[in-house]
């Protein structure tokens, strides 16, 4: 044993001459389990991208165990022992435990052997603490924290030398991530290098050894755990506290005009929310990923067809378990699923623009051609977005772009009252950010409730006037804009028992 | 969620015990008791049906639609004839090799330009309806093989025939490989969630050539049989067959969106379909009395998979749920 | 992500859309090919063969304008349209005795609704399209032997006779399929359900986020699918003057084939009525020309079947990104 077994040496890449990651290095020992913080577009997912062979870096290299690694692809990885334990689940719902395990194992044997995958299989669930799991089961029948323990378990399975693990945790419950650890413990103990990348710092505090932080794509700091606290990473994770986009404007007094939510539950996901939103005002839901910030939005938009509660919106009740009702109602709803719930990519930006206002523009069934052609110029100025692109597909707009157009669809309308945004600059550039903030402060001043969720904390602090942390389904606490962001950051990843 | 795996088992389980059931009782209504006759004529409609829902129903496994099966069947049927009138051994050979082939261009297609099934399966169809067309000049070729003719039809064991043993054969060997290999879990991943079986490191693009390969074949050998039995091949046999076989398929717990169906599962699916045919033959019902129990099984089968009518059933379970939990 | 990162840039965007299409350099070459293999067959080019060619793409056509709509509204195709086109046939045959116009309203009426049901089952459930026509059409044909019991329904009186004219030479279900083209058309392009069906069809998800009707979007596709139907089907009445259970033979394929010739992608969110009836008319016109050359069915049918294999390839391999 010479070295460590991973060496990340100077890697860089940049997205459309934005950089992402510039020059990070690091290294991980055999049986080292070392941590990756950082916030959101801190440039741990892009590093984690090229660790496991997604993506080439511009620059640097790879070591692993002294040779240098071209990671051309997934399989490649795979190969040279790089197993990576994604956020996006890669357990497919309709097959059983066991087939999940050695689905797409270059390992396994084309006849099956199936006593002995049973055992193996046995084996592995019970490493997971998972001895409830039959291996027989269909994994559509698991919960969410069961399938990414089994997705781990299968990880673990292969004989890797490398587990990347990129936020195993997240949507897990207390008990579940404990059994996470105790595999991770085990397979670091059996000599693989473990990277772990989550925002639960107190977690990444407990397990890991070495903790790394990463701020705007640089290596902030390498430290062994031990000489941190959270308080130490949250600083070295915020580094300035972000300018805040103020408004002038007081809040609209009427009440008639804000959106009051009461008790609205939806099974599973969001325990209790309750909230009366002011028309003038932006709200921002800080929640990392399973907080049921997103799960706020989304059953206010009609997606949550077990929602339970009541909304009113201008003294009406609001019909908020469809997506039509909700809309007549007069709320928008912005989703963080740009590709597949938000934007019609094969339609030109001027078709986007007007896509749910065209009921709107015309007398009776029919659309009126100019005002269309009116509308959509007008809005594609009011967003910023270049008048020449108005006939090109939305697919072939940049990102910020793109975000631009999904919200200014909802932007000038007389009816439309409240802006929901899950999310509002995921995968923008700065630029664009800084004008799509605009936009949503410009939206506020003309008179919208404007209701945010973010996992971003640059965004929660530049946006909101008003932000509820939120973890485990419900709210944490309630802060007026400009709060600090210790505080904020420490209720989303640890709650308040734990302070 | 849990609906699906009831869903899988339960489906054929339960059409196949309805429709035995119901078999079974049939003397009741008629006042005749049952021969081993009216079995062998249940497995001779099996065997009309069943390779075709065979071939249906795999494609279905894996999310995709052959709706070429039918013109497989035709052309398989049309050059097993003409091929095998001094050797039935060598037409069935040279019909299934048309299948496979036929099946094996389509898969390409499919896979590697990933073009959607349906649409392409559905000009191969047409394509094949005019090659059937233009073989046999249209009209209907009678196979002169007296023997083979015969002998596919002979009773075996009172109740079968070479015919509907070999179908039921095909259904073993395709029930042991899926069953015995890591293709199963393979075919299933693919319909199930392609996205994941790609990162999972399922070489997704041969399989789906070799599935269309399979069905091909699978669909010839269901025609060639076909005409030997009737001592005939039809250029045409319209989409009847086809629709039965994604009736049998679909109560053999397949579904459309893939990821789910076992082999066993679409062997009872098509044992039900045709013992539902013998029950309205052995009763005297009307002849379109079984397109409707086709409609009225399958409408059950729509209902079960339609996310929106679940939806709207929780809509309606979360409004008259109290307020107050 | 990838894609949103890496969005090609604007300049080498308008590069690749100044470039002719490879649909249009298909379509040139197919012309190219065509045209003079065309001219040069013996009574192509003759008033009587282009009259026989608008006459034969007359009734498939109607019904594929309507096929068009349900295509685009998303991956939607219905294996019940020559039962629905049959039963259609049959109610107004036997309803000719209250008079021709209330014998083809009662027609149309029964069209849309049967079609109508089957479109809010897809709009409103999410049932899957394919399974659900395949048991509509087994009710549909199944049903339509049950009231005719088995036997050909004739006309209950005359007073059809009038369907069958042929002003300036042409049957009237020409005028017919020129009327309806250019009536989808309009909806689509002008209409607001039809240009939402188009928003539908392309993105589901993202139509039903955003509030969008697409229950009430999907119904209204279905219900004009059905009224073609049923325009088809009185035709189709008319000219045999009496309906048996298979008049319509092989309607249903052949109108799916005339709108995927027409360059609608089975995808959604793409396609056009009057390209429909271009595709219909190519169908027409290349059987046409085989016919004059000597060649059988068979060949015809194998040539239109290899033609809407290349087209469904071509507007994939464009539409792809």
């Amino acid at each position: 044993m010479s070295g460590p077994l991973v060496v990340v040496d100077a890697l860089a890449r940049s997205f459309a001459g934005v950089p992402a990651v510039r020059e990070v290095s690091f290294t991980v020992g055999a049986g080292e389990i070392h941590a990756l913080c950082g916030h959101n577009g801190a440039g741990k997912s892009t590093v984690v991208r090229m660790l496991s062979g997604q993506l080439a870096p511009d620059a640097g290299r790879i070591v692993l165990d002294g040779e240098a690694a071209d990671l051309r692809s997934r399989q490649v990885a795979q190969r040279l022992g790089v197993a990576l334990v994604d956020q996006e689940l890669s357990v497919v719902p309709a097959l059983t435990v066991l087939e999940n395990m050695t689905l797409g194992d270059i390992d396994a044997p084309l006849v099956t052997r199936r006593r002995a995958a049973v055992r193996r299989c046995r084996e592995l669930l019970d490493e997971m603490g998972l001895d409830r799991l039959r291996p027989g089961q269909l994994v559509a029948t698991l919960s969410m924290g069961e399938r990414q323990l089994v997705e781990i378990a299968k990880a673990l399975s292969q004989r890797a030398r490398v587990v990347i693990l990129d936020e195993p945790t997240a949507t897990l419950s207390e008990a579940e991530s404990r059994r996470v650890f105790a595999a991770v413990r085990r397979v670091a103990a059996r000599g693989c290098a473990v990277i772990f990348v989550s925002h639960r710092l107190p977690e990444v505090l407990e397990l890991c050894d070495t903790v790394t932080v990463l701020r705007d794509g640089r290596r902030v700091v390498t430290a062994p755990a031990a000489d941190l606290t959270v308080d130490r990473l949250i600083v070295h994770m915020l580094g300035e506290t972000p300018h805040r986009l103020e408004t002038s404007r007081r809040p609209d007094p009427d009440l008639t005009h804000a959106l009051r939510i009461e008790h609205l539950r939806v099974p599973g996901r969001l325990a209790d929310f309750t909230l009366t939103a002011r028309a003038g005002r932006i709200y921002a839901l800080a929640g990392q990923l399973g907080s049921g910030a997103s799960d706020v939005l989304r059953a206010l938009a009609g997606l949550h067809a077990r929602a339970t509660g009541s909304v009113q919106l201008r003294d009406r009740a609001v019909a908020f378990r469809s997506p039509v009702g909700a809309a007549r109602a007069g709320i928008a709803f912005v989703s963080n699923d740009r590709k597949g719930e938000g934007l019609f990519l094969d339609k030109p930006v001027a078709g986007n623009l007007v896509a749910t206002r065209l009921d709107r523009l015309g007398r009776g069934p029919l659309v009126a051609a100019g005002r269309e052609r009116r509308t959509a110029r007008s809005l594609a100025e009011l967003a910023g977005l270049p008048p020449d692109r108005l006939a090109d597909p939305v697919l072939t707009l940049s990102g910020g772009n793109q975000q631009k157009v999904f919200v200014g669809r909802s932007l000038g309308r007389p009816d439309v009252h409240v802006l929901l945004l899950d999310e509002p600059t995921r995968g923008v550039d700065i630029g664009g950010r800084a004008a799509i903030h605009r936009l949503l402060r410009d939206a506020a001043e003309a008179g919208l409730v404007v209701v945010f969720a973010s996992t971003e904390l640059e965004e929660l602090l530049e946006l909101g006037d008003v932000i509820l942390t939120m973890r485990d389904g419900r709210v944490v606490d309630t802060y007026p804009g400009g709060a600090d962001g210790a505080v904020l950051m420490r209720d989303m990843t640890e709650g308040k028992d734990a302070a | 969620m849990r609906a699906a795996i009831r869903q899988e088992r339960l489906v054929p389980a339960a059409a196949l015990l309805l429709v035995v059931v119901a078999f079974v009782l049939t003397p009741l209504g008629t006042g005749s008791p049952l021969t081993t006759f009216d079995v062998y004529n249940a497995l001779q409609g099996f065997a009309q049906i069943g390779l075709l829902a065979l071939a249906v129903g795999l494609t279905m496994i894996a999310g995709e639609f052959d709706l070429s099966v039918v013109g497989t069947y035709a052309v398989g049927g049309m050059i097993a004839v003409q091929a095998g009138q001094s050797s039935a051994v060598l037409g069935l050979l040279v019909a299934v090799a048309v299948g496979a082939a036929v099946g094996a261009v389509q898969g390409a297609l499919i896979a590697w330009l990933r073009v959607p099934s349906v649409p392409v399966t559905l000009a191969a169809y047409i394509a094949l309806l005019g090659l059937a067309y233009a073989i046999s000049g249209g009209l209907s070729v009678t196979f002169t093989n007296r023997d083979a003719t015969l002998w596919v039809d002979q009773t075996v064991a009172g109740v079968f025939s070479p015919r509907s043993l070999l179908t039921l054969a095909a259904f073993v060997l395709v029930a042991v490989v899926l069953g015995g290999t890591r293709l199963g879990a393979e075919l299933r991943a693919i319909g199930g969630d392609r996205r994941a079986s790609r990162v999972a490191g399922v070489r997704v693009e041969r399989k789906l050539v070799l599935l269309f390969t399979t069905s091909g074949t699978l669909a010839a050998l269901g025609g060639a049989l076909l005409s030997f039995s009737f001592a005939s091949a039809n250029p045409d046999p319209g989409l009847r067959p086809l629709l039965i076989a994604a009736v049998a398929a679909l109560l053999g717990g397949a579904s459309l969106a893939g990821g789910r169906g076992t082999a066993t599962g679409l062997l009872a699916g098509a044992l039900s379909v045709a013992l539902l045919a013998q029950i309205v033959a052995v009763a005297y019902l009307p002849d379109y009395s079984t397109q409707l129990f086709y409609a009225a099984l399958l409408a059950v089968v729509v209902a079960i998979d339609s996310p929106g009518l679940r939806r709207a059933l929780e809509r309606v379970r979360a409004r008259t749920r109290p307020v107050e939990a | 992500m990838m894609s949103l990162l890496t969005a090609p840039p604007a300049a080498a965007v308008r590069a690749r859309r100044a470039r002719p299409g490879r649909l249009a350099v298909a379509l040139a070459v197919l012309v190219v090919v065509l045209l003079p293999v065309a001219v040069t067959t013996e009574r192509f080019l003759t008033l009587g063969n282009a009259r026989a060619i608008l006459a034969s793409a007359a009734l498939v056509g109607i019904t594929a304008i309507g096929a068009t709509l349900v295509m685009i509204a998303g991956s939607a195709v219905s294996m019940a349209a020559s039962q629905t086109a049959t039963v259609v046939a049959m109610v107004f045959l036997a309803t000719l005795d209250r008079g021709l116009t209330v014998a083809t309203l009662l027609a149309l009426l029964t069209g849309v609704v049967v079609t109508a049901v089957q479109g809010l089952a897809v709009g409103y459930w999410e049932a899957n399209p394919i399974v659900l026509t395949i048991a509509a059409g087994f009710a549909i044909g199944g049903g339509a032997i049950w009231f005719s019991g088995g036997t050909p329904v004739s006309a209950a009186a005359g007073g059809y006779e009038i369907l069958n004219a042929t002003p300036l030479g042409l049957p009237l279900a020409v005028y017919v399929l020129l009327v309806l083209a250019v009536l989808a058309e309009w909806i689509l392009r002008r209409t607001t359900a039809g240009r939402q069906l188009y928003l539908v069809g392309e993105n589901r998800a993202a139509a039903r986020a955003a509030g969008l009707p697409v229950g009430r979007v999907t119904v209204v596709a279905w219900a004009f699918f059905g009224l073609c139907l049923a325009v088809t089907g009185v035709f189709l009445a008319s000219f045999n003057t009496s309906a048996t259970t298979n008049l319509a033979g092989t309607l249903t394929l052949d109108a799916i084939a005339a709108v995927l010739v027409g360059g609608t992608a089975i995808a959604g969110g793409k396609g056009s009525a009057l390209r429909t009836l271009g595709g219909a008319l190519l169908i027409s016109v290349i059987s046409d020309v085989l016919l004059l050359r000597g060649y059988e069915t068979g060949v015809q049918i194998l040539v239109k079947g290899l033609l809407v294999l290349a087209v469904v390839v071509l507007v994939h391999l464009r539409g792809r990104r």
